[in-house]
């Protein structure tokens, strides 16, 4: 079951531009209601380095995970009125992160859903490639990598849908209802696409090390 | 020694299970999601099978390597994200007054 409404949901955009909050507005000189930017600065601040990583794994591209992160924070000001006291800001952040990126690829038309599979077949064939990568000792060639810098790349070629649940769950520590919250899907969507995820970055790693292994060996 | 049906009754039988059922619990076990059973039928089966363990093993090498990296925060200039942020949403208050 997911948790709480202590995450904001995804989908608000005020009608009439800042909602007012009572302990969060000031009074303009023409009597408009706004929010003051000091309180929800000071709030979000401190997380604008985890919300330029998460934007930078989304989109793999400096320029567009910038824009990424000033789109997110326009949005969480605009629905600052939305946030719930004592709840966890980052995880508010990530969560508008993600559906302003959803929004930019979807009108790129780039975004292709994945289909939910049985998600332990997934660990069978991540187990069963894995015995057949150590039968051609492509394991081991695995084990004397720099496997930092093969994780890196390989997250990079993954596609978004995937990219994101293991970034939420692996790099960014996230548990599974928490990435459910955020990226607005049920539980089980998150663990067949985690799933998948971690059999394509194991099945790339073993490519890397073939490759790796061919090159030596020419 | 004497055993007694009630030490049964505290005591679960931890259920004998294969390697194929142990391998479909591979990331819900790593991931710790499994319930206490079904993780001692995990463990109780990775004690003695000599194929298991080293899927376990490397998978949870594999997310060892995911979790120390920080894919995304190379070349991010935070101060110069900071500001570029804070001047829009200065701009964004400043159009809603």
């Amino acid at each position: 079951m997911r948790t709480s409404s202590a995450v904001a949901p995804a989908f608000f955009i005020p009608r009439h531009g800042m909602c007012p909050s009572s302990h969060r507005e000031e009074a303009s000189r023409d009597g408009v209601v706004t929010t003051s930017t000091s309180d929800f600065e000071q709030l979000t601040m401190p997380y604008l380095a985890d919300v330029a990583r998460f934007a930078r794994s989304l989109t793999r591209d400096e320029v567009r995970a910038d824009d990424l992160v000033q789109d997110t924070y326009l949005q969480a000001m605009r629905g600052w009125h939305t946030f719930q006291p004592g709840s966890d800001p980052r995880r508010w952040l990530f969560t508008i992160c993600h559906h302003m990126f959803l929004r930019t690829i979807r009108r790129e038309a780039r975004y292709v859903d994945a289909p939910e599979d049985d998600p332990e077949l997934d660990s069978m064939a991540t187990a069963k490639a894995h015995w057949r990568a150590m039968d051609a000792g492509v394991a081991d060639i695995v084990d004397r990598m720099d496997l930092a810098d093969a994780i890196g790349r390989a997250l990079g070629t993954l596609p978004e849908h995937y990219r994101i649940v293991v970034v939420l769950i692996d790099v960014e520590g996230y548990s599974y209802e928490d990435a459910a919250e955020i990226l607005d899907v049920a539980l089980g969507t998150v663990r067949s696409r985690l799933f998948r995820a971690r059999r394509l970055l194991q099945d790339m790693l073993f490519e890397y090390a073939r490759d790796a292994h061919f090159e030596k060996a020419r | 020694m004497t055993h007694s049906p009630q030490d049964d009754a505290a005591t679960p039988h931890v259920a004998h299970i294969d390697c194929e059922a142990t391998i479909r619990r591979l990331w819900d076990y790593l991931d710790g999601r499994l319930p206490e059973m079904a993780r001692a039928e995990v463990e109780a089966h990775l004690a003695t099978c000599a194929y298991c363990p080293p899927h376990f093993v490397f998978a949870r090498t594999m997310q060892g390597a995911l979790a120390a990296s920080t894919p995304a925060a190379a070349d991010t200039d935070e101060d110069r994200l900071r500001e570029r942020v804070r001047a829009a949403l200065r701009r964004l208050a400043d159009e809603t007054r």
